[in-house]
């Protein structure tokens, strides 16, 4: 208790020092003066009564030190006097200051930004209650061998009902559907979610109330919650917002809650209603539709509820043998499955940046330990007149931190700058990517690698610095080279280069990846192509299925009529959904004719795609036998199909398959229907420009009328320009038709390779800076050995060394270090460039030609590093240089 | 050369606070000059060391000291007792007897011996 009354008596006192050391003063004063009269009562003379007071006192200085060092804390005193200390070296010396800050904050930030991304993406909790114990479900079938799918209602009924770990279940299920009533229609996204979604979630509402069990029974399911966005942009936080009706696909709801503001599960939902399902639906085995969400109880495991599951999954596949061998369930934690494939991309960036900032500090260190040669007069001096070996450690880490937190301001600036960067650059589907912020996390984290890497870069020189012998410094003056601390900058500078080429290995993989995605040639006419979605109300949950597609039918036709007139427009062709951005439908079970013996009933699934007339033409893909479709194909004809040539191929072994039968099983019949080959055409890349072709067929889309509409219009000029036209046309006789994803098709082929355009970027900057820093490191080291090394130089030089010699001599000792840079590198590189592997196209991880490509240009740079000190030392005049001593 | 001082500053603290005790608020002059009377001239030491010790004294509480005047009219800071350093002077003098008994008991000549 005392103690700590006296330490904040002492810290109290760092605060009032002035005043306390004019009280001192008065108090030896007066001391002094009370003594002095003693004595001069006692008969001393003046002066001698003078002198004995003060030998009596043991001298003013002396008490008054002994005195302040009882008065404040001297550790933080000292700190202090440290800290000013290092303010003063660094305002003496800017120019170094300017570029050990600048190296820093390269590497502070470039890391901090990395790390605060990863931390919003991958590390943070997602925002629900208890969000560590929710987990999803997955469906795994051999029917669908390339995916994970979604729940059936039935399965989702077995789950809630069987799995003990489980303490809550719901499911729920995204669609798009027509907003109308109010400006023009929109599409939002809409999710129907069944009872216990939201408790489990943990959401609230900001206005009104989430919805409860009474809005699940029949007849009362028109109510909606919508999102606090959709309350923000459609209903300008109307407080009596709830109430209000929304028309949704022409029925009407009534919002009874607005979410409260950030919560938007699943990502991208606007509205959420009640889930109402046929008894068809509720039925349906094959319908895997159904997100499914549970929440483990507190310390169960996820291993137990994977043991219910697949004796579930056997169960359910018992009583329905056609959903094939692999039926499986599973479950995994919801962040797992969010952020699963983003995860190690992010982690290959973490480790970019973190490269980046282990080159500033290797550079700083050897800039510091250069610098501390410079210093060693200085040092020794304070050593001399009294200052410890750990004093001197202490202000040389002072120091370093000191440039560690410059480096760390200027680096939180270029951090928040760089995640600014990547929320424009990160492709629109990133999981996560309206969490990224710039944060309190950010800042802490670059205080906390601030003052690593001050530690990190400033103990070896810090260390030398203390453990110098005065003595030989003073001596010595600038004369005497330490071999071992040589040997140590050499070894920082080989690792610096050696970072530095694996980055430039990385990033040089990514650009040819880009280049090799942007050139791909998808094997059809790119330009001049506008598309877009009209979204139609789901199919399946009308009752006059054949009425409204055919009505669907025409009301298409008439669009694609009307805007086939205006005037810049050359074509337009309409499709089931959208190419090259990376979405496909795939069929499986279907029934050839004529096969390959192995194919007449094909096990795997191929993809299908709905077409109109003369999709084939606009797009320039040609055909290889037979016809395309024609006006003629419509409903109620002869039923047809297109087939491409890899389908062809691979189920009948040739390409002459016109007139052959493919049976398709449609809506979960189990009898096909038949269709019979009119055409092949040529293979092309329709899902993904890096997607390389596989069997598809094509169906007429006049002849069956599909949900959903996709339309391409080639025009004559600029497609941006039209986007506005064709709208206006549409909504002119279809007013509550929505339009969306308006895009030309050459920014779809630019978004689909989002990722690795933002990896390019980010890789080739981090090496951008990574082989800066690296060479001005051999420049530093390379430029310092010259210069400790100019008394030696003039000796050989006046013992007939000639200039060539010399130039040589030190060109060798820099290119020697970057040469094992390299070589370190490239070990490094295999070893680690695998990590990237799963993301090249079109380039190996190992290829020579990068490898070689990049040493050779590292070694070049390192020789326009190592040209300018080589010629320094070629100029030194041997004359000068002896008498320099 | 830390500990010898801090037994002595130990030692020191509490002659600080008796001589407080026995007469009342002083300043360090006087608290110099009554111990070194006291101790009969075999204690020489400089005065100089007493200020960081009162200094000490007065963060752990048990002294407080203000400026006043002295007798011949001249500015001095006064160093008075506290309640808490009437309660450490009792503790610390009856620490002292007893060690001093127990060392006396040690020392004393030949009776263990006998």
């Amino acid at each position: 208790m005392r103690r700590l009354r006296a330490l904040l008596f002492r810290l109290g006192e760092l605060f009032q020092k002035d005043r306390r050391e004019r009280e001192l003063s008065a108090e030896m004063e007066s001391h002094l003066q009370m003594h002095i009269e003693d004595n001069l009562r006692a008969g001393m003379s003046t002066a001698e009564a003078r002198r004995q007071a003060l030998m009596k006192l043991g001298g003013v200085e002396q008490t008054k030190e002994n005195y302040r060092e009882r008065r404040g804390l001297p550790l933080l005193e000292t700190f202090w006097q440290d800290l000013r200390y290092a303010a003063r070296m660094l305002r003496k010396n800017p120019g170094f200051t300017a570029v050990a800050t600048l190296t820093l904050a390269l590497g502070i930030g470039a890391n901090t930004a990395i790390f605060s991304i990863v931390n919003a993406v991958v590390l943070r909790p997602l925002p629900y209650k208890d969000s560590s114990r929710i987990v999803t479900f997955h469906t795994k079938t051999s029917m669908f061998p390339a995916f994970t799918l979604p729940l059936t209602w039935p399965a989702f009924q077995e789950v809630r009902a069987q799995a003990s770990p489980l303490e809550e279940v719901s499911a729920y299920w995204q669609s798009d559907r027509t907003l109308t009533g109010r400006d023009q229609p929109e599409v939002l996204g809409v999710t129907g979610v069944s009872s216990g979604f939201f408790e489990e979630l943990g959401a609230r509402a900001e206005q009104g109330r989430m919805l409860s069990e009474q809005d699940h029974k029949p007849g009362q399911d028109h109510a909606v919650v919508i999102s606090n966005t959709l309350w923000r942009t459609r209903f300008a936080k109307d407080p009596a917002a709830v109430g209000r009706h929304l028309i949704l696909d022409k029925e009407i709801y009534t919002v009874i809650g607005v979410a409260a503001k950030g919560f938007a599960f699943p990502e991208g939902s606007e509205v959420w209603l009640p889930l109402s399902l046929t008894p068809e639906v509720q039925q349906n085995q094959k319908f895997f539709r159904f997100n499914v969400l549970g929440k483990l109880r507190k310390g169960e495991r996820l291993e137990t509820l994977q043991a219910e599951l697949s004796a579930i999954g056997e169960r359910i596949l018992e009583a329905n043998p056609g959903l094939g061998k692999g039926y499986k369930l599973s479950a995994e934690p919801l962040l797992q499955s969010r952020v699963e494939d983003a995860r190690e991309s992010y982690l290959v960036l973490l480790a970019a940046a973190t490269f980046v900032l282990l080159i500033a500090c290797a550079n700083l260190t050897s800039l510091l330990l250069a610098r501390g040669w410079g210093r060693q007069r200085e040092i020794a001096l304070r050593a001399a007149l009294g200052a410890s070996p750990g004093r001197l450690q202490r202000q040389g880490l002072v120091e370093s931190c000191l440039l560690g937190l410059l480096g760390g301001a200027v680096g939180i600036a270029l951090a928040a700058g760089l995640v600014q960067i990547f929320r424009a650059i990160a492709p629109g589907d990133t999981p996560r990517l309206n969490e990224i912020s710039v944060d309190g996390t950010l800042l802490w984290f670059a205080l906390a690698s601030s003052l690593v890497s001050g530690v990190v870069f400033g103990l070896a020189p810090a260390r030398r610095a203390a453990r110098m012998d005065p003595n030989d410094a003073l001596k010595e003056g600038t004369g005497g080279s330490v071999r071992g601390t040589s040997r140590f900058g050499n070894a920082l500078v080989v690792l610096e280069v050696a970072l530095a080429f694996i980055l430039l290995i990385g990033s040089t993989l990514m650009m040819q990846t880009l280049a090799h995605l942007l050139h791909q040639n998808p094997g059809f006419r790119t330009d001049h192509l506008l598309t877009f979605d009209l979204p139609q109300p789901p199919q399946w949950n009308r009752k006059d299925s054949e009425g409204h597609a055919a009505g669907q039918i025409a009301q298409l036709k008439d669009m694609l009529a009307q805007v086939r007139r205006l005037p810049a427009v050359e074509d337009i062709v309409a499709s089931d959904h959208g190419i090259l951005d990376g979405m496909y439908f795939e069929h499986s079970g279907l029934q050839l004719e004529e096969a390959l013996p192995e194919y007449s009933a094909v096990a795997e699934s191929v993809i299908e795609r709905y077409i109109s007339p003369g999709y084939f033409r606009m797009l320039g893909i040609s055909l290889v036998r037979g016809r395309e479709f024609e006006e003629q194909d419509v409903r109620g004809a002869h039923r047809v199909i297109v087939v491409n040539e890899a389908m062809a191929r691979r189920f009948w072994g040739t390409l002459d398959v016109v007139g052959k039968q493919v049976g398709v099983s449609n809506d979960g019949k189990e009898t096909p229907e038949w269709n019979e080959i009119v055409g092949v055409v040529a293979n092309v890349r329709d899902v993904g420009i890096q997607d390389e072709a596989r069997p598809e067929y094509f169906l007429a889309l006049f002849q069956w009328g599909v949900g959903s509409h996709h339309l391409i219009v080639r025009t004559q000029a600029n497609p941006d320009a039209l986007a506005g036209t064709i709208s206006r046309q549409i909504w002119a006789s279809y007013a509550d038709q929505p339009l969306t994803h308006v895009m030309t098709l050459t920014k779809t082929i630019a978004e689909s390779v989002g990722d690795q355009r933002m990896h390019t970027v980010l890789l080739g900057v981090f090496a951008g800076v990574g082989l800066a820093l690296a060479l001005l490191g051999v420049y530093g080291v390379v430029s310092y050995s010259v210069a400790r090394r100019t008394q030696e130089i003039g000796v050989r030089m006046a013992l007939g060394a000639g200039r060539t010699n010399v130039m040589r001599m030190v060109m060798r000792q820099g290119l020697t270090l970057v040469a094992c840079g390299v070589a370190l590198g490239v070990a490094g590189a295999l070893a680690t460039v695998r990590a990237i592997a799963s993301e090249l196209y079109g380039v190996k991880s190992g290829d020579p030609w990068t490898f070689s490509g990049g040493a050779a240009l590292i070694l070049l740079v390192g020789c326009l590093a190592c040209w300018a000190p080589a010629r320094r030392a070629m100029r030194v005049d041997p004359v000068v240089a002896l008498r320099y001593e | 050369m830390g500990e010898k001082k801090d037994v002595w500053q130990g030692t020191l603290a509490l002659m600080v606070l008796k001589t407080l005790q026995a007469l009342g608020p002083l300043h360090g002059y006087g608290i110099a000059r009554r111990i070194e009377q006291t101790s009969g001239d075999l204690l020489a030491v400089n005065y100089g060391t007493l200020y960081p010790a009162l200094l000490k004294l007065e963060q752990e509480g048990y002294i407080s000291s203000e400026w006043g005047t002295s007798d011949n009219n001249r500015k001095a800071k006064y160093y008075k007792l506290t309640r808490a350093g009437r309660k450490q002077l009792e503790k610390e003098a009856r620490e002292w007897e007893q060690t001093t008994e127990i060392l006396a008991r040690f020392l004393a000549p030949g009776k263990e011996s006998a």
